[in-house]
């Protein structure tokens, strides 16, 4: 169990992540899903107790990671991003050094156990430095799993392999999901959709959205955009649209292929019921309307494409950070 | 209890995870096996001892034959070999320390070390320990001179205890000093040259004190005793064993140490 609660991280004045708050629960995967930079490092270094959090508290398996940062790190097993490791020690030898400054009893067997558990036993007596980049993900993993934790924390675990060594890591998250609370950041839209029972989307320190990835598509319905399709002269459906109440403007998308896109005025607004009575009335032959986002990927830029609208809005033109944020969306 | 929990049977495992119990564990002794192994495994670390022993067996060659020339009872000195080692001590020191923490921070591994339920002093202690133990190593090999000696003359055996116990006491302090820089950066050999500059200005500090103690001599008698010599050269060497310089090393390993661990402390808060 992971319970995260306002926590900021502040770098001087940079903030880098900006009162994060969600939980993840046993037997459960929960993605943690945002673009390069977006702050999950960060959050994921402060609940394995690496880092202090500026304000804001996190609990990890009860315990809080600020003042009981001890009674943590024995419960929390971490894949860091950069897979650290001693090269010159053997695979077997590192989980060795590991479990005995854990304090792990009967630490050679349990290495032998947790090689088995991800597969690289023929290569315990290895050295690291001779290991592929997948095997050493591996030891990372083996690391993390030797003292048994009850809580998973696992940084980009799939960076930087080859498409079968990412087949079998994401089968083995899932696998290692069913008895741990796992927590795995990633910023493969379609890893997070294919793997995790909840995804927390996290852009520029915030959290932009969070549920299964089943109820972040179905909100999409609500305040996204839209796209629909008639059977000829789109113009003319878009400009009946645009009169629309709840409507801020229909244009016609050449990348969508004739179809027409709608923004609703209103984050909380779905307008469709009303298109879709207006164009059936007016005897336009209506092929598909539809939220524009259906996959995950969709709704990512969704959503960090309606919180860079909100900030230029709240912001005006203050700041010019605010450029990067719009190309993305 | 035990953390040897069979994994095939998840429903088991989960519920024996929830309140694993680990065996007593004293992690600094892990950190310090491993950080010894390493330099018995270094050839580094042999080729310091090797240019250590080659630079005091030529000293101790002259030594000799200018001593045997000189006929004089001045032979069985042997506070000499442990006052030179002490002397090359900023050499060899910072090369013993140097990879220490810089190595660590640079590959990431500082990371994995500070999520894992340990202190952070824990750590440095064991490294510390560590390389304090090879430097034993290195000046119980310069007993060797101490062996010739006493088969060609009667060198006396409270002042070599003294010199032998003073150049490990030293050796300690000098390595703790080196730690703090080897934790500040994660270039190693910018923390080897800091160590190294560091070394010698606590060795010259008798030499500054020179400089200063006509025009302040509170201020001199103060800098001198801060320095390094001033509780080696003319008392420990000499056979002289003081609590005052017994505690001057042994503070300043404290002192050094406890200096590291704050560095390594704010260096995660900076992260």
């Amino acid at each position: 169990m992971i319970e995260v609660d306002n926590l900021t991280k502040r770098y001087g004045e940079v903030a880098a992540v900006k009162g994060v708050s969600f939980t993840a629960q046993p037997g459960q995967v929960t993605g943690f899903l945002g673009p390069n930079g977006a702050g999950k490092t960060t959050t994921m270094r402060m609940l394995t107790g690496y880092m202090p959090p500026t304000s804001g508290s996190a609990k990890v398996a009860g315990f809080d990671v600020f003042d009981q940062s001890m009674q943590v790190r024995q419960r929390v097993g971490y894949l860091a991003e950069s897979v650290p490791l001693y090269r010159d020690m053997t695979a077997r030898g590192y989980l060795m050094y590991v479990g005995e400054i854990r304090g792990v009893r009967n630490v050679g067997r349990r290495a032998d156990e947790v090689l088995d558990r991800v597969g690289l036993i023929d290569r315990a007596h290895s050295r690291i430095r001779t290991l592929s980049k997948g095997m050493r993900q591996r030891v990372g993993l083996a690391q993390a799993l030797l003292h048994n934790p009850p809580v998973l924390i696992l940084d980009e675990p799939t960076i930087g392999l080859d498409p079968y060594q990412v087949l079998e890591l994401r089968s083995l998250v899932r696998d290692l999901g069913r008895d741990h609370t796992l927590l795995f950041s990633t910023h493969i839209l379609s890893e997070a959709e294919q793997v995790c029972d909840k995804v927390v989307i996290i852009n520029q320190g915030e959290i932009t959205a969070q549920g299964s990835p089943a109820e972040l598509r179905h909100d999409m319905a609500r305040g996204g955009r839209i796209l629909m399709r008639v059977q000829s002269d789109p113009e003319a459906a878009a400009e009946l649209v645009r009169e629309l109440p709840g409507v801020e403007s229909a244009v016609v998308d050449p990348v969508m292929d004739g179809g027409i896109v709608i923004t609703p005025s209103g984050v909380n607004s779905d307008p469709r019921t009303v298109i879709a009575d207006t164009i059936i009335g007016k005897g336009i032959k209506l092929v598909e309307l539809r939220p524009l986002a259906v996959n995950l990927e969709e709704i990512f830029l969704e959503f960090t494409r309606q919180q860079a609208v909100n900030e230029i809005a709240a912001e005006a033109a203050e700041q010019a950070s605010a450029d990067a944020e719009t190309e993305s969306a | 209890m035990s953390v040897m929990t069979d994994q095939s049977t998840p429903h088991q495992s989960h519920v024996l995870s929830q309140d694993v119990k680990m065996g007593g564990s004293v992690p600094f002794w892990a950190v310090f096996k491993r950080e010894l192994g390493l330099y018995f495994r270094s050839p580094v670390a042999y080729a310091i001892a090797f240019a250590m022993l080659f630079f005091l067996g030529v000293l101790f060659n002259g030594y000799l034959s200018q001593a045997l020339d000189a006929q004089a009872g001045v032979l069985a000195d042997a506070g000499y070999m442990p006052f030179l080692l002490t002397f090359l001590l900023f050499l060899i020191a910072p090369l013993l320390t140097m990879r220490l923490l810089a190595e660590e921070a640079r590959e990431g591994t500082l990371e994995v070390l500070m999520t894992l339920p340990m202190h952070e002093g824990q750590f440095i202690i064991g490294k510390f320990l560590a390389a304090w133990a090879y430097y034993t190593v290195l000046l119980l090999l310069t007993l060797v001179h101490f062996l010739v000696l006493n088969s060609i003359g009667t060198p006396d055996m409270g002042q070599t205890f003294g010199a032998y116990l003073g150049a490990w006491l030293y050796g300690g302090a000098v390595i703790a000093v080196c730690m703090i820089w080897t934790a500040v950066t994660e270039d190693q050999i910018i923390a080897a040259f800091l160590s190294a500059a560091t070394v010698l200005v606590l060795y010259l500090a008798d030499v500054a004190a020179l400089f200063i103690t006509n025009t302040n001599p509170q201020l001199a008698e103060f800098v001198r005793e801060l320095g390094l010599s001033a509780h080696y050269g003319s008392t420990m060497a000499a056979g002289i064993i003081r609590l005052e310089d017994i505690l001057y090393f042994v503070f300043m390993i404290i002192g050094a140490l406890f200096i590291t661990t704050r560095i390594v402390e704010t260096r995660r808060w900076r992260a």
